[in-house]
């Protein structure tokens, strides 16, 4: 058996000997480059020498900056060589050290005679050497040079040219949009590439001037494009076009789609592809429409190149997820996609077909998808599993045989991800489907018996104790829990626990055996699993009767805390150890919406668990010491909400104040921060002159001044209203009023006279939405059962005619300054009806479940029905009255 | 923008590695994913047939030739049909410049000339020549013919 082995390395061990770069070193070949300066330059030398410096580049190597500038400067001693090959790789080189700007004026003499040299290829070189190791004001110089080059009537110097102006139009613009002729004039260049090139500089120029754009396409869809490359640009701007023509062509024929319509006859397939994607994501797209795209789409699957099947696929793929049935007519061909070698392929097929089948090509599909999941990566399978669960919602009755599957490949090896998508689907289901329920459940404890992520466990066990008991035998499931205590490490243990006082709760009849079995994990091993174990025994009384379990305590056991644990987090920390207990009724009950900036990730790729996000309740925890330290608001009661900070100055102005809204229940605090940006002033006896007249329901009770106000270092001042119960609005105009001193710059000493001065602020408005807190809940469906329809509210409203359907939802949301549950803000594109759940805590503490259902008519009328529930009836209709006046 | 062109040997070294667009601490992590794609698909594959993959909004075209494999990644207008153009253009230079599919040795022994080739292909994310009997002049520093 060593024979072979030893053959093979040997094998290796000989190939390596031979090659060129074998223990090829840095050092060394900084060393080498010394020829470089050799005064007989050896042109085969040298190219080699730089070969090697690329190889080193290439492989991830990198040049300190002492290196990189030595080897700048031996670079810069080969352009006296005359030989044509090197003078190639020196252009190289130079634009792979991209040398520092006060060196680049070594090279810009040798380079700018390239570029007005008689041959063609220098000049181009030149071009692309000098466009990126330069700044601005060099460009400045060489710019009548570049934009000759764009109209050369060589296509390489003109090529260089524009695709220079697209790298340089990131860096300076302005200057690239001087040359809007000559690359207009290239746009129409015999050269196919310089077409293309000029087409995409062209359009990067314009691309903020609709009108140009349009022309632009306009003149081009009736002129020739020599290049598929630069046809496939010109569908994407018709596209674009027509995208942002829109509202503009509600009825008759859409611009362009003729001509979209006419490239799908392109004899270059990439360019039939582009306008068959294009037609099919037009918005509103009709039937007729999308008819010879889907075709010509039908014949790539086909096709024998796996770009062509793949791109098709992905394009059918995205088109079921708007109009399924369009996409039906390819399900032949689809299914055979589902043996591709390339499984990229293959899994697009499986899941656009999960998206257009009929309930009875279920059983069917399911029958060539388990075949297929055993040979396809982790990855892939989520995208089916997450089909699978789609498809369940689809058809409920399908139900069994989904569950079976999903349950089957539960069993399978596979990574974490993989495994918490099938659970997550699972959980989902038995959520929906109510006849699902015991044997998802039963699939869940079989899981649990081997599985190997702790995290997955424990949600099960939390699942469980909240589902379990509610089934026909709550007993069955004792056993699969019970294990856990014994079998598992302390986290799950401690959740088996807890799982086991909820049945003990729940089911009366359970409750001496599961007291029992709560005695035995006194004994754990672990803290935490004992503490819980003593924990549930007292509360559901351990005297093992089979009596019924009080309310308070399913209470604690079931609900959940309706805190956010950041918020928690942030009090417990804040609390100091007194006499006092603390109270968790005092802990802000608010969900900050994160900055978009967070919710966006730039095109990032997630390599890992990213920072823990901050902590929001922060700032309203920071809010509440302040005002409970200052004497005159002492009295106001606790802080029920306090608004985010509204800016009532403009940017960059000599004096910035934004002003945060603090509601009470009888009150309002208005806290305007102000800060002082101008280094030789100094203000003192600051305050807000607030006039009321637009907001008659308020009367100001206090004002508290700011005494003093230094350069750059913000402080507040407060003005506090009175106001009657309800959900008073209205409008208020500030004038911030202070003594403004002059500071004396060098000493720093302000003089003692001050002159009275006042400055104009932006008005403030109270509205109902800030009467409202945004408090989520997790499962919306359970918390508006269990609201119950006492004081359900239900009216519908016309909302005339609205940009589109999602603007009208997030109009309302705004309105009412609720929280938006289960992802429901969010509005399909091209759907004619929604439904948004919120859900929030209206001032003195009420709950309000809403539930919204929109839809919307071909003249763009949107009509709403609201549906409240609260625990206030009074709450209920106040909701209603701030729709009707909104 | 193209991101990324990467050749690697079978074994899955690195060869040529050149990324536009990619901040530096991302870089290893695509190089392991590009390789590890390859690892798992190319085994079998011919000479010059095309693979393809997206994760999220890029797209990966790959394919193996001679004993080297080949990654080009894009997003944008790089989608997977403009890749397979790219892609296209480099095995046909780098064959050009080979002569035949190239060994690791015979890519190695031509490195200075695929370097030069590769430039006048992609330059800094987008795609500059396309044709390659130009391409096959400009590394010379001789001026196309077909003007």
């Amino acid at each position: 058996m060593a024979q072979p082995f030893a053959k093979k390395d040997d094998d290796r061990d000989e190939e390596a000997e031979y090659s060129p770069f074998l223990g090829i070193e840095k050092g060394a070949v900084l060393q080498e480059a010394r020829v470089f300066h050799d005064p007989q330059l050896d042109p085969r030398r040298c190219s080699q020498v730089i070969t090697k410096l690329l190889y080193l580049l290439n492989q991830g190597e990198t040049f300190t900056k002492i290196e990189a500038t030595e080897v700048f400067f031996a670079v810069t001693k080969l352009f006296q060589s005359r030989d044509i090959g090197l003078r190639r790789m020196v252009y190289l080189m130079i634009k792979e050290i991209s040398p520092s700007s006060d060196e680049v004026i070594m090279v810009t003499s040798s380079l700018m005679k390239d570029m007005t040299s008689r041959t063609d290829v220098y000049r181009a070189n030149a071009i692309r050497v000098l466009c990126q190791i330069t700044d601005g004001t060099l460009l400045a110089q060489i710019e009548r040079y570049l934009k000759q080059a764009i109209v050369d009537k060589n296509p390489v110097v003109a090529s260089a040219a524009l695709v220079s102006g697209i790298h340089i139009l990131q860096t300076n613009p302005e200057i690239v949009k001087r040359w809007s002729n000559e690359v207009q004039e290239a746009v129409q260049s015999r050269a196919a590439l310089v077409q293309f090139h000029a087409l995409a500089l062209l359009h990067q120029i314009r691309q903020n001037d609709r009108l140009a754009v349009s022309k632009l396409v306009t003149s081009l869809t009736r002129g020739t494009v020599r290049s598929p490359l630069a046809q496939c640009l010109l569908v994407r701007y018709a596209s674009q076009v027509i995208r942002e023509s829109a509202n503009n062509f509600q009825t008759g024929e859409r611009p362009f789609y003729d001509y979209l319509e006419s490239c799908l006859r392109h004899k270059a397939e990439m360019v039939i592809l582009e306008a068959a994607r294009a037609i099919t994501e037009l918005s509103g797209v009709t039937n007729r429409e999308l008819t010879p795209a889907i075709t010509v789409l039908q014949l790539f699957l086909s096709s024998s190149k796996p770009v062509l099947r793949f791109a098709a696929v992905r394009t059918l793929n995205k088109v079921a997820m708007t109009h399924p049935m369009a996409v039906t007519n390819c399900n032949i061909d689809m299914e055979s996609l589902i043996s591709d070698q390339n499984r990229s392929i293959a899994t697009l097929a499986i899941t656009t077909l999960l998206k257009t089948g009929n309930e009875s090509s279920v059983d069917r599909l399911m029958k060539q998808i388990t075949n297929f999941m055993s040979d396809i990566a982790d990855e892939f399978k989520i995208v089916v599993v997450e089909a699978i669960r789609s498809l369940c919602m689809k058809f409920p009755l399908k139900y069994r045989s989904l569950m079976n599957f999903l349950s089957n490949i539960l069993r399978e090896e596979g990574g974490f991800e993989y495994k918490k998508a099938i659970v997550d689907s699972i959980v989902i289901l038995i959520r929906d489907i109510q006849e699902a329920k015991e044997i998802g459940l039963l699939h869940l404890c079989e899981f649990i018996e081997d599985c190997e992520f702790t995290y997955l466990s424990t949600q099960i066990l939390h699942f469980l104790g909240n589902e379990g008991p509610k089934t026909s035998d709550p007993s069955k499931f004792i056993r699969y829990i019970y294990n856990r205590v014994h079998l598992e490490n302390a986290t799950v243990r401690a959740c088996a626990v807890s799982t086991l006082a909820k049945f003990g709760a729940t089911v009366d009849s359970l409750k001496p055996r599961i007291i029992v079995l709560l005695r035995r994990c006194l004994f754990d091993s672990d803290d935490e699993v004992r503490d819980r174990a003593t924990l549930y025994l007292n509360t559901l009384g351990a005297d093992g009767s089979v009596a019924e379990t009080d309310n308070a305590v399913k209470e604690f056991l079931f609900d959940s805390l309706d805190i956010p644990l950041v918020n928690l987090e942030t009090s417990l920390r804040n609390y100091e150890p007194s006499d006092q207990p603390f109270d968790i009724n005092s802990v802000p009950k608010e969900i900050k919406a994160q900055p978009l900036a967070e919710k966006k990730a730039p095109g990032k790729k997630p390599i890992g668990l990213g920072a823990p996000p901050t902590a929001p309740s922060a700032a309203v925890d920071a809010y509440d010491r302040l005002l409970s330290s200052i004497p005159e608001f002492a009295s106001y009661g606790v802080l029920f909400k306090s608004s985010a900070p509204v800016e009532l100055t403009e940017a960059e102005t000599e004096y910035a104040v934004n002003v945060v809204k603090h509601i009470f229940d009888h009150h309002v605090v208005f806290q305007y921060n102000c800060t002082n940006t101008i280094p030789e002033q100094l203000l003192e006896n600051v305050t807000v002159v607030v006039d009321a007249s637009e907001a008659e329901e308020f009367s100001e009770v206090a004002s508290k001044p700011l005494k003093s106000l230094p350069y750059d270092s913000p402080g507040q001042t407060f003005v506090a209203f009175e106001k009657p119960d309800g959900v008073p609005a209205g409008k208020f105009s500030n004038v911030l009023k202070f003594i403004v001193k002059e500071v004396d710059p060098t000493s720093g000493e302000a003089e003692e006279d001050g002159v009275e001065d006042e400055y104009q602020l932006e008005d403030l408005e109270v509205v109902a939405a800030d009467y409202m807190q945004k408090v989520g809940v997790s499962n919306f469906r359970n918390a508006w059962e269990s609201m119950g329809p006492e004081f359900e509210r239900v009216d519908e409203y016309g909302l005339g005619p609205r940009e589109s359907l999602a603007e009208a939802v997030s109009a309302v949301i705004d309105l009412l300054g609720m929280q938006p549950c289960e992802g429901t803000e969010a509005v399909p594109s091209n759907s004619r009806s929604h439904t948004c759940l919120l859900s929030g805590v209206f001032i003195r503490n009420a709950k309000v479940l809403v539930r919204l259902s929109f839809g919307i008519s071909g003249q763009n009328e949107v009509a709403m029905k609201l549906a409240v529930r609260s625990e206030d009836e009074n709450v209920s209709d106040t909701i209603h009255e701030i729709v009707a006046s909104g | 923008m193209l991101l990324a062109v990467l050749f690697a040997n079978s074994e899955g070294n690195i060869l040529v590695e050149r990324f536009n667009g990619v901040p530096a601490e991302e870089r290893l992590h695509w190089r392991s994913f590009l390789v590890k794609l390859g690892a798992e698909n190319l085994k079998g594959a011919k000479n010059e047939e095309l693979l393809v993959a997206c994760h999220k909004s890029v797209y990966i075209v790959y394919t193996v030739l001679g004993d080297v494999s080949i990654y080009v990644v894009g997003k944008d207008e790089y989608d997977e049909l403009a890749l397979s153009e790219v892609i296209f253009v480099i095995t046909s230079a780098v064959k050009d410049v080979c002569v035949k599919p190239p060994t690791e040795r015979l890519f190695l022994d031509k490195y200075g000339k695929i370097c030069l080739c590769l430039d006048e292909i992609v330059w800094k994310g987008y795609l500059e020549n396309t044709d390659k009997e130009r391409i096959k002049r400009l590394i010379r520093l001789k001026p196309p013919v077909d003007f």
